[in-house]
Formats: C-alpha cells, sequence, structure tokens
C-alpha cells in the first residue's frame, strides 16, 4: 500500500504537520504577548507565514486555556462579542523555557547541518 | 480589478445582502454544531468561529468596497471547509477514526443502533418471540434482550471496522465531500420557545373550563344533558370533585405564567409534566376506589324521584360503565402524554442554549 515513489508525498506532508505543530503552539503563546481575538490572531500569524485554520487554532485556544498557559475574557467589540485571548504569567515563563529550548534545538540543528557539510 | 456590485450604488439591495450574508453564516455554525459531539456542543466554540466568519466577511467586504451577496459568502464559508469536517476539526481528538470521518461514524452509529435496530427489535423481533414463546412472556422478553444486545455489538462493531478501514485506506475521503453552502438548511427557532397564541388560546380554555367546573354543582345538565332529568352525581363524584377544581386551577395558574413569561422556555414543558403526574395520581386513586368497591361507588345515580323505576336500571349501569372506561382510556392518555413530556423535557435540557462561559456578566451589564 505505501510503496515508496507514491507515498512519498504523504510522508513529507505528515513531516511537515508534524513539525508545524509544536512551532504553532510557540508562535501562538508569542502572539498573545499582546491581547488578541481569534480572527486577529490568526491574520497575525497568517501574515508571518504561519497560516492556520478555524478548526485548529480554537481547540489549541481551548486547549492552552485548559492547561493555564492562556487566559480569556468575552468583550463586547464593534457591537459583537469577541473572545480575547493573552498569555497568563504561567504561560510567559512557559513560553520563555520553551523559546529556550527553540534555541537550543535550533544551535544543535545547525551544528549537525554544519557538520554533515563539512 | 474588481467590478462593483449593484448592491454597493443601492441601499436597500445592500442591507438584503448583509442580512443574507448573516443568514448564511447563521445556517453554516447551526450545521455545524449538528456535527459536533453533545459533550463538545459548546457555545463559546461556536460564537468563537461565527465571530470569524463575520471578520473575515467584513474584511473581504472592506476588500470590494461592497456588501458581500450569497453566492460570495459562500465561497468564504467552503474555503472554511465542510460543518461536519469543521466539526470534526472542533471535535474532540480521535484515534481509530480520525476527526474528519468521526461525525459521519457516529451519525451512521446512531442512525443504525438507535433507529434501525431498536425499533425492528422493539416492533418486529420483540413480538415474534412473545407469539412463538407459548406464553411464557418473561423468557420471550429476556430472549429478545439478549438478541438485541449481541445484535448491537455486531453492528457496532462493524461499523466501526468499516469506518477504520475507511480511515486507513482514504485519508482524503473526508476533504472531498462536495457540498454547497447555499443548500444549507434555514436556521431552526430556538427549542422550547413557545407560542404565543398558543399560550393564550389555553389560557383562554382554562378560564371557561374552571367556570364550567365550578357550575357543573348547580347546573348537573352542564354535564349530563337531558339525563339531568333523572340521573344527579353519584358518591366519586363528590369524593373527587375539589381535587378536579385544584387540577383547573394549576392548569389556569399554569397557563397564565407561560402567557405571561414567555422567555421561561422551560417553564410550559416542566409544569405541563407535574400537572400530568397530578392527574395521573388523581385517576389512579379514583381508578383504585371504583374497582375496591364496586357497584358501590358510581359515577352517577338516579334521582330519587326515579329511584325505583326499573327502566332507568340498565341506562344507569350502561352510563357508569362507559365512564370507567373513559376514566382508564384518559388514565392511559395522560400517561402517554407524560413520557413524551419527559423526552420534551430531556430534549430541551441537553439541547438549551447556555452563553458562553463569561458571557453572562456580558448580557447582564
Amino acid at each position: 500500500m505505501t510503496n515508496g515513489t507514491q507515498a512519498a508525498p504523504e510522508i513529507l506532508e505528515n513531516l511537515k504537520l508534524e513539525l508545524r505543530r509544536g512551532c504553532l503552539i510557540v508562535a501562538v503563546l508569542a502572539q498573545l504577548r499582546s491581547e488578541q481575538y481569534g480572527y486577529t490572531l490568526r491574520k497575525a500569524l497568517a501574515d508571518d507565514g504561519l497560516a492556520i485554520d478555524e478548526g485548529t487554532l480554537y481547540p489549541l485556544l481551548r486547549r492552552l486555556e485548559t492547561q493555564g498557559l492562556l487566559v480569556s475574557q468575552w468583550r463586547e467589540e464593534d457591537k459583537r462579542n469577541k473572545r480575547f485571548y493573552r498569555l497568563s504569567p504561567a504561560g510567559e515563563l512557559i513560553l520563555k523555557q520553551l523559546l529556550e529550548e527553540w534555541e537550543s534545538i535550533n544551535a544543535s540543528l545547525n551544528k549537525i547541518l554544519q557538520e554533515a557539510t563539512q | 480589478m474588481n467590478t462593483p456590485s449593484p448592491s454597493s450604488s443601492n441601499p436597500s439591495s445592500a442591507a438584503a445582502s448583509s442580512k443574507n450574508s448573516a443568514d448564511l453564516v447563521e445556517r453554516y455554525l447551526q450545521a455545524v454544531r449538528f456535527w459536533l459531539p453533545r459533550s463538545h456542543r459548546q457555545e463559546g466554540l461556536i460564537t468563537e468561529l461565527g465571530e470569524d466568519l463575520r471578520s473575515q466577511i467584513e474584511d473581504k467586504e472592506s476588500e470590494l468596497g461592497h456588501p458581500l451577496d450569497k453566492a460570495e459568502t459562500g465561497e468564504i464559508l467552503k474555503r472554511c471547509g465542510s460543518p461536519m469536517m469543521v466539526a470534526g476539526r472542533l471535535g474532540p481528538q480521535r484515534h481509530l477514526i480520525g476527526p474528519a470521518l468521526f461525525p459521519i461514524y457516529e451519525f451512521v452509529l446512531k442512525m443504525v443502533l438507535l433507529w434501525i435496530l431498536v425499533p425492528v427489535f422493539v416492533f418486529i423481533v420483540g413480538p415474534a418471540n412473545v407469539a412463538s414463546s407459548g406464553g411464557s412472556w418473561g423468557l420471550a422478553v429476556a430472549s429478545t434482550i439478549a438478541q438485541l444486545w449481541y445484535g448491537l455489538f455486531i453492528a457496532a462493531g462493524i461499523i466501526t471496522l468499516v469506518f477504520a478501514i475507511i480511515e486507513r485506506t482514504n485519508s482524503q475521503l473526508g476533504t472531498e465531500i462536495k457540498w454547497d453552502p447555499l443548500k444549507l438548511p434555514p436556521v431552526r427557532k430556538e427549542p422550547g420557545k413557545p407560542s404565543r397564541l398558543k399560550a393564550a388560546c389555553e389560557f383562554g380554555f382554562n378560564i371557561f373550563g374552571l367556570i364550567w367546573l365550578l357550575l357543573v354543582p348547580y347546573y348537573p345538565f352542564l354535564i349530563l344533558g337531558p339525563a339531568a332529568a333523572f340521573l344527579k352525581a353519584g358518591p366519586i363524584v363528590h369524593t373527587f370533585y375539589l381535587p378536579f377544581v385544584f387540577l383547573s386551577i394549576v392548569a389556569l395558574v399554569r397557563s397564565g405564567i407561560t402567557l405571561a413569561r414567555p422567555q421561561w422556555g422551560w417553564f410550559p414543558l416542566l409544569s405541563e409534566l407535574l400537572q400530568s403526574v397530578l392527574m395521573l395520581t388523581l385517576l389512579h386513586y379514583m381508578i383504585q376506589a371504583i374497582t375496591k368497591a364496586p357497584g358501590g361507588f358510581p359515577f352517577v345515580v338516579l334521582e330519587d324521584a326515579v329511584r325505583d323505576s326499573p327502566k332507568y336500571f340498565k341506562l344507569v349501569a350502561i352510563v357508569n360503565v362507559s365512564l370507567l372506561v373513559s376514566v382508564a382510556a384518559t388514565w392511559l392518555g395522560v400517561g402517554i402524554a407524560a413520557v413524551i413530556q419527559v423526552w420534551a423535557l430531556l430534549k430541551y435540557l441537553r439541547n438549551r442554549p447556555t452563553p458562553p462561559r463569561g458571557m453572562v456578566s456580558l448580557i447582564l451589564r
């Protein structure tokens, strides 16, 4: 069923998805250092090259809020009820640690890649 | 270059476009809500999705310079994905069957188990077992339940297996579903909201009924008609008259509150059920009183003037038996109504619109 050439694009797609999944969490947490509601957050991420669909973002926001990394508040803006999210103090701490981890992985990867090209 | 839409120059057509667009979004959200599992049918999630779609529409409108028509709104909804797909992504994480297929798997499972298999066993297999049991009902019922359990288990297993195979062999199936946003069903009325006209009519009839009941002791012809010349109320009517007056007052108060507080969607359902329970209790005691003293506790007796006239004996017996049958039939009818009312109340409680967390304070402000 999984013959080499036919499955390659699918494998790549799955690997890209896996790679993106972790990055998206960091990107969402980083964007929410300033308060935003769902749509503006999605737009900001897309403008920076990380498009995310509605069906992925809202459950992710819900999960991060349940984990205590985000806080949210329903407010009326332009006569419409919107849910605004921002990073919680615990989220700020986790983001800091995640970014350190990111830097460390990035450095290691660069080192590995350099060694491979030498 | 964008061609200006006719709606941009005509304010009334712009307003109509905007209304159509909002209606289409509501229909879309309703369809997403339908596919979401009950445990995930949180209004907050749907409100957020709706807000996102409206913001996308607004952005597109500013880009085009005119309100979006149905087709343009439909394009945005299409890009968002079919309601089933979106519900799959918004719902909980599934492993054996992925999010894209899970809503349709759940739907098929419910259809087959609850709406096909259970009715087949209740209305066909069960009666057939009872008929062939030779009078041993208990054994027939136990055998039917065992067969039903086995059938449910096998059917659920086969359906799950089929969907798991589809999931493994064709991961693109969920994304290839053809759908047209313009063909989404219209938005349904909020559940549980009673009609004002119905409540007003009910209130009017209850006033009329109470007055009629209060007048009956003074004007027996109101209930007996021409037979009032030779019949009068029996002991059972005297015993149960006041409880029936009380029940009529309860019904009147209930319909009055329904009329005055239409926003209490739960009230008509709960109060109708309570009224049915009261009625069932009263009828139960009435039937018990009659069966414990057969012949000695009649609904009607002969007037003193004709008490010894044999030509009326048969008539009074027929009237009493007919009234007893009517009471038993009413008991059965009210019992069925109570079951339906319990079902309606449970359905309302499960589907009632709950404001998103944190929004209550916003509404109260």
